[in-house]
């Protein structure tokens, strides 16, 4: 090894685990016999000593309290605002899911309620045209003083009522509904066409009586 | 010493990655010294150090995912984020004025001087502390970064050059190069002349 080659990798050679045994071995022999290696590596040496002394000086040497504080405290706001803002997708994603689900049964149901008001109004336009129809050759009879006194509260529904004639269907607004028991030909009384051949079978009838006590229109309850 | 400090690190960055501060703290008692210490080594700034040494750990905590534990220890990858930092800082700062460093409580740096037995000696080895910081701050980065790993790190040569990224060869001239001029200066300021011409 000459001096050069001290140089670069010489002053160094016990430590440096990259050189090999024979690399160290030459260091060691050109040290021994060159006055001006020897004095270059004790000044490394020296400079070494000097370099320890500062790093035993910084050796203690660790972050203040304040800085794991800080961190603390970053750590806690990160993870408080990160639980927050999942809880907040969590609500936002649970009450969209209710929006959707109220929606669908309440499509749910106006559907079913819009079919059987169909079919419900279908089968009272086909039970409001067989009254009409056998009541068409009928006669007059007498007033409903004859008819049975029993009256019930009927179904409230008013689209199944034939206006009687004269009435208006604005008088119907607050009537009440009646049911009552009587003579086919008492019909004919309040205005309705009656057969004659039947004028004296007892019928049950609902009829519609509004807020001076006379009946405004009637309506013959599907058995 | 308790069960919970023997967990590895990267059981405890994802304890902590989901909430646990008792796994963070953990992590960051283990492996601040070391950050804290190779941070004023190399700035000779307690207040630089101090914010490096928060950055490196808000990193971590902000995105632990960065760190793979296939690619090596936690450690040297916090090495390396300081490091970063600590480069930053100097590009910011290329010059910084090494101040008499003080402890929280205001005492001094806390110069370990067990056989200082006089006044006269203590004294003189602790202007002779300050002198190698000094010297050592004056350095330029790399060379500087070489001795801060090498001689005070006692890092071996191959675990500096994985540190600062570049081949052992170059750490070793760095290295050399820059104790050197360490060398030259402390002798210079010793009155002592030159005997090596290292320097060149």
């Amino acid at each position: 090894m000459n001096c050069e080659e001290f140089e670069a990798i010489g002053l160094d050679a016990e430590r440096d685990s990259s050189l090999s045994q024979v690399e160290r071995a030459g260091a060691r022999e050109h040290a021994a016999t060159c006055s001006r290696c020897a004095a270059l590596q004790d000044s490394w040496e020296a400079a070494g000593i000097e370099l320890r002394a500062f790093a035993e000086d910084t050796s203690m040497a660790q972050a203040p309290a304040r800085v794991e504080m800080r961190l603390r405290q970053e750590f806690r706001t990160q993870h408080v605002s990160m639980r927050v803002r999942r809880t907040a997708a969590f609500a936002a994603w649970a009450l969209a899911t209710a929006a959707v689900l109220v929606g669908a049964v309440s499509w749910v149901n106006w559907r079913r309620n819009s079919s059987s008001v169909v079919a419900h109004q279908s089968k009272s336009s086909q039970g409001a045209a067989i009254p009409a129809a056998s009541d068409a050759k009928g006669v007059a009879s007498q007033q409903s003083d004859t008819a049975d006194s029993e009256a019930l509260m009927a179904d409230n529904e008013l689209s199944d009522f034939t206006l009687l004639p004269g009435s208006l269907p604005a008088d119907t607004m607050d009537a009440a509904i009646l049911r009552v028991r009587m003579q086919r030909s008492s019909l004919g009384a309040l205005g309705l066409p009656v057969n004659e051949e039947r004028a004296g079978e007892w019928i049950q009838v609902d009829l519609l009586v509004g807020n001076d006590g006379l009946p405004q229109a009637v309506r013959l309850p599907q058995e | 010493m308790r069960i919970a400090d023997l967990e590895r690190d990267d059981v405890l960055l994802r304890r902590a990655a989901k909430g646990d501060e008792e796994a963070f703290l953990l992590i960051y008692r283990r492996h601040q010294a070391p950050m804290y210490r190779f941070a004023l080594r190399m700035t000779g700034n307690t207040w630089a150090a101090e914010e490096i040494v928060q950055d490196v750990f808000m990193t971590l905590m902000r995105g632990p995912k960065k760190y793979d534990a296939t690619r090596g220890a936690l450690g040297a990858f916090l090495y390396g984020v300081a490091r970063n930092r600590v480069m930053k800082h100097l590009e910011r700062l290329p010059r910084e004025v090494a101040l008499e460093e003080k402890n929280e409580d205001g005492t001094g740096s806390g110069i370990v001087l067990q056989d200082a037995s006089t006044p006269a000696m203590w004294l003189e080895k602790r202007e002779r502390v300050r002198q190698v910081r000094d010297a050592v701050q004056e350095l330029p980065v790399e060379f500087r970064e070489a001795v801060v790993l090498c001689e005070l790190e006692e890092l071996s040569y191959e675990e500096a050059a994985q540190m600062a990224g570049c081949p052992i060869g170059t750490i070793r001239s760095r290295l050399h190069r820059g104790k050197a001029l360490l060398m030259a200066k402390l002798e210079m300021l010793r009155g002592v002349p030159r005997r090596a011409s290292a320097a060149r």
